[in-house]
C-alpha cells in the first residue's frame, strides 16, 4: 500500500449543507474509465480518492492520481479486482469513509454491499437488499409482475439444469415460451450466461453452457428462459433515488445497437418516442423501482417492440457505462448525486428540476464505445499496447477514458477504452458532431471500433432513426469495410518505407486517395495476386 | 491477366504484403508505384511505427479510417526473385499439417478433441476464455487432429500453436 499526501480537512466552498462534501476520502473499487470517471467527480466534491489495482495495472491512470493506492494482487479479477475482502479491508487501512463500485466487478453483487456496510462503510450504490431482489434477474421479474409492469415473456423460477430428470420438464416449459429463445443467468449481464436457441434440440446443450458460463462468471449458475424479441429496441430508464423514498426517472436511452448483447452505440432521447410515451415509460421504470424500495442509481431496462410496448427486461443496480449520455441531456453528474444520496442527504434541486423535464428534454446527446475489439474479425478482442491516442474534443464533445499512449490494454478485463460523447440541440447535429469528433479521433497500436462507430455514424439508416437490436447483422459488413481501405495503406505503407522516411509526429504522409479504383493498382494487384506462392 | 507493371516501371515498383498473415479479403499482396508525388499529409491515414530492415524494406503499422494495418514492404523487384525460388517449394505443401493458432491471448477452459480425432469444418475444438467471454474456437477445415498442444486451465498468449490438423483421413472405399 501506498499513502500519498495526507488527508486534508479544508472545508466546503459553499455554506449551505448541500456544498459539504458527502465524505472526505472514497475508496474506488474499479479500474480504467470508470475508475477515472467516479475519481473526477470526487475531485469535484472536494473528496480524496483511494484507487485499487491489480499487478496487469500499476502503471495505469486511474492509480496516478489517487491520494492512496492499493495493490489488491494479480491480474486475474478473480485474484484482484473481485476481492471483496481485500477492497472492504484496504478500505479500511486507508480511513475511507465510503467505497464506489462502478460498473463491472463487484458492482452488483449484494454480498459486497453487505460486506461494506457490514465494515461500518458506505456503499455507493442501492442497499444489498434492493441489489439482491433486482441483482437475481428472475426475481425482478416477478417483483415488476407483481407491480404490474409488463415482462418479456418467459420463465418465472430457476431452470434445473442439474437434474436430469427435470430435462422434459424444461422442454415443455421452453415449448410453451416459444423458439428461439434466449437462456438467460439469473445472476447475468452484458451477455456473459446467455445462450440463443432456435431449435428445440439444442435446449439441454445451451443450459449446460450458459449455467458453466454464469458459474464462471458470476459465481451463480441459476439461468431462465426468456423469449427473443426481435426485431426490438433496447430503451432503458435511468433512475436515481434518495432514502426518504423520493425516486424519479431523468430520461431513457436508446441502446439498441448492439452486439453479442453488448451495447455499442447509446443516445437519449430515444428517437421516435411521443412525449406520452416518454412519459408512461418513465412511470412503469418508476414503478418496478419503487417496488424494489430502491434508493441511490440504478437502470430499467425494457424491450420496445415493433408493437409500440416496452416490456420490462431487468434493473440494473449500478451506473451504467452509458451514464454520461443522460448527464449531458439533463445536465447534472450523476456520480456526485450518487454520493450526496449515499451521504443521507435527498435528491438536489436540481436532480429534480431535471426530472421534471425529462420528457421533453431539448438536446440530444450520443455516446460511442470505442472498445479494443476487431469488427473486421466479429468484434474479437484485440488487447495490446497502445501507440498514437489522440481523442476528439471542443464543444459539445466529452471523452471518459482510462487509458493513454503507451498505456497496455490487458486481456483480463473488459476491452473498452474509452466513451466518446457528443451532445447539441437535436439528433441532427449530434450526429454531425459525432461525424466531426470520430475524424478527431486517432489510435495505433491496436485495432479499435473506430470503424464501426464511423460506419454507424455515417450511415443513413442510423441517421434516419432505423434503430434494432439486429442493425449490426443487417448494416455492417467489417471485412469488406477493411478490404476497402488497404489499397490506401498500402499505398502509404510504401510511402513511408519506400521513400526512407520516418513519420512526422506520429502522422505521415501518403498518396491521397484516388477517388475512383486506378488502373495501375488493379493491375497490379492482379499481377502479385498471380505470382505469390500459396 | 494484364501485366502492365512490366521493366523499369516493375523495377521500382514496390510489394506490400500484411506482415501477420489472415484469412480477410483484401489482405492479398499488393503492388504499390513509387508515389509521383511528395506525399503530403492525407486525412484518415496515421502512420504508427515504422520498422525499416533494409533500404526500402520494412514493416509499416498504418491505420486508415481506423482500420489497423501491419504491412511489409519491400522492392517488387526483390520479391520476384525470392518467389522464384520459393515457388517449387511451396506447391507441394498445400494439403499438408495447418496449426491453429491462438488469434487472442486468454485461457483454455476446456478441449474438445484428442490426438487422432476426426473433426469436421466448423466443429468445436476449444473453448477459450479472453476479456470475461467465452469463445469456442473451431475447425477452420475437416482433418485429423494431429496433435493437440494445451491443455484446460492453461494460460495462452496470441499466437500460441493450440492443435495442429492433419489432412482428413482417407475414406474407406
Amino acid at each position: 500500500m501506498t499513502e500519498r499526501g495526507t488527508i486534508s480537512s479544508a472545508p466546503s466552498l459553499r455554506k449551505d449543507g448541500a456544498g459539504e462534501r458527502p465524505f472526505s476520502r472514497v475508496l474506488i473499487a474499479n479500474r480504467g474509465e470508470i475508475a477515472v470517471r467516479i475519481s473526477r467527480a470526487c475531485r469535484d466534491l472536494g473528496m480524496e480518492v483511494v484507487a485499487v489495482y491489480s499487478d496487469a495495472d500499476e502503471a495505469a491512470p486511474h492509480v496516478r492520481g489517487a491520494d492512496a493506492a492499493v495493490n489488491l494482487g494479480p491480474a486475474p479479477a478473480a485474484e484482484s479486482y473481485l476481492r471483496i475482502d481485500a477492497i472492504v479491508e484496504a478500505a479500511l487501512a486507508t480511513r475511507a469513509e465510503a467505497i464506489h463500485p462502478g460498473y463491472g466487478f463487484l458492482a452488483e453483487r449484494a454480498a459486497f454491499a453487505r460486506a461494506v456496510e457490514d465494515a461500518g462503510l458506505v456503499f455507493v450504490g442501492p442497499t444489498s437488499e434492493a441489489i439482491a431482489a433486482l441483482g437475481d434477474k428472475l426475481a425482478a421479474r416477478r417483483l415488476a409482475v407483481a407491480a404490474g409492469v409488463p415482462v418479456v415473456p418467459g420463465t418465472l423460477e430457476p431452470a434445473p439444469v442439474d437434474r436430469p430428470d427435470q430435462v422434459d420438464a424444461i422442454l415443455a416449459e421452453a415449448d410453451s415460451v416459444g423458439y428461439p429463445l434466449l437462456v438467460k443467468a439469473a445472476a447475468g449481464g452484458g451477455g456473459r450466461g446467455m445462450r440463443r436457441v432456435e431449435r428445440r434440440d439444442d435446449l439441454p446443450a445451451a443450459l449446460a453452457a450458459a449455467a458453466a458460463e454464469a458459474r464462471s462468471a458470476f459465481g451463480d449458475g441459476s439461468v431462465y428462459l426468456e423469449r427473443e424479441v426481435r426485431p426490438a429496441r433496447h430503451i432503458e430508464v435511468q433512475l436515481i433515488g434518495d432514502d426518504d423514498g423520493t425516486i424519479v426517472a431523468l430520461g431513457e436511452r436508446d441502446c439498441s445497437i448492439q452486439r453479442r448483447h453488448q451495447k455499442l452505440v447509446e443516445e437519449s432521447p430515444a428517437p421516435g418516442l411521443g412525449r406520452d410515451e416518454r412519459r408512461r415509460l418513465h412511470e412503469l421504470a418508476v414503478a418496478a423501482a419503487r417496488a424494489a424500495r430502491l434508493t441511490n442509481a440504478a437502470t430499467a431496462e425494457f424491450l420496445f417492440d415493433s408493437d409500440r410496448e416496452f416490456r420490462f427486461l431487468e434493473v440494473n443496480t449500478r451506473l451504467q457505462v452509458e451514464h454520461g449520455v443522460t448527464e449531458l441531456v439533463a445536465d447534472v453528474d450523476l456520480v456526485a448525486e450518487q454520493f450526496r444520496v449515499a451521504a443521507g442527504r435527498p435528491l438536489s434541486a436540481r436532480i429534480l428540476e431535471a426530472a421534471s423535464r425529462a420528457s421533453d428534454p431539448g438536446r440530444h446527446a450520443i455516446e460511442v464505445r470505442l472498445s479494443a475489439e476487431d469488427p473486421a474479425r466479429a468484434f474479437a478482442a484485440t488487447p495490446g499496447r497502445i501507440g498514437t491516442w489522440a481523442m476528439p474534443s471542443g464543444p459539445g464533445v466529452r471523452v471518459d477514458s482510462g487509458v493513454e499512449a503507451g498505456s497496455r490494454v490487458p486481456p483480463d478485463y473488459d476491452p473498452l477504452v474509452a466513451k466518446i460523447l457528443v451532445v447539441a440541440e437535436d439528433r441532427p447535429a449530434a450526429v454531425a458532431r459525432l461525424r466531426r469528433a470520430l475524424a478527431e479521433t486517432q489510435v495505433t497500436g491496436i485495432q479499435t471500433t473506430l470503424p464501426f462507430l464511423s460506419h454507424v455514424a455515417a450511415s443513413e439508416a442510423f441517421v434516419s432513426e432505423r434503430l434494432s437490436t439486429d442493425w449490426v447483422a443487417e448494416h455492417w459488413d467489417g471485412p469488406a469495410a477493411r478490404a476497402a481501405a488497404f489499397e490506401r495503406a498500402a499505398t502509404a505503407a510504401a510511402a513511408a518505407v519506400g521513400n526512407g522516411m520516418a513519420p512526422v509526429a506520429g502522422r505521415l504522409a501518403a498518396t491521397p486517395p484516388a477517388s475512383a479504383p486506378s488502373g495501375w493498382a488493379a493491375t497490379g494487384r492482379e499481377d502479385a495476386v498471380d505470382r505469390w506462392p500459396r | 491477366m494484364a501485366a502492365v507493371t512490366t521493366g523499369d516501371a516493375a523495377a521500382a515498383a514496390f510489394r506490400v504484403t500484411p506482415a501477420v498473415a489472415s484469412a480477410l479479403p483484401g489482405d492479398e499482396p499488393f503492388v504499390v508505384e513509387p508515389p509521383a508525388e511528395p506525399p503530403r499529409d492525407t486525412p484518415g491515414v496515421v502512420i504508427g511505427s515504422v520498422e525499416v530492415t533494409a533500404p526500402s524494406t520494412g514493416t509499416v503499422e498504418v491505420v486508415v479510417d481506423g482500420w489497423r494495418f501491419e504491412l511489409r514492404v519491400e522492392p517488387e523487384r526483390r520479391a520476384r526473385l525470392r518467389d522464384r525460388a520459393t515457388r517449387d517449394r511451396a506447391a507441394g505443401h498445400a494439403a499438408g499439417s495447418l496449426e491453429v493458432r491462438a488469434i487472442i491471448p486468454g485461457r483454455v477452459v476446456s478441449v474438445a478433441v484428442a490426438t487422432g480425432d476426426a473433426v469436421d469444418a466448423g466443429q468445436e475444438l476449444l473453448v477459450i476464455e479472453a476479456m470475461k467471454m467465452q469463445n469456442e474456437l473451431r475447425s477452420p477445415r475437416p482433418g485429423v487432429v494431429e496433435r493437440v498442444a494445451v491443455a484446460a486451465g492453461q494460460t495462452i498468449e496470441l499466437g500460441d500453436v493450440l492443435a495442429v490438423l492433419g489432412p482428413p483421413a482417407e475414406s474407406p472405399a
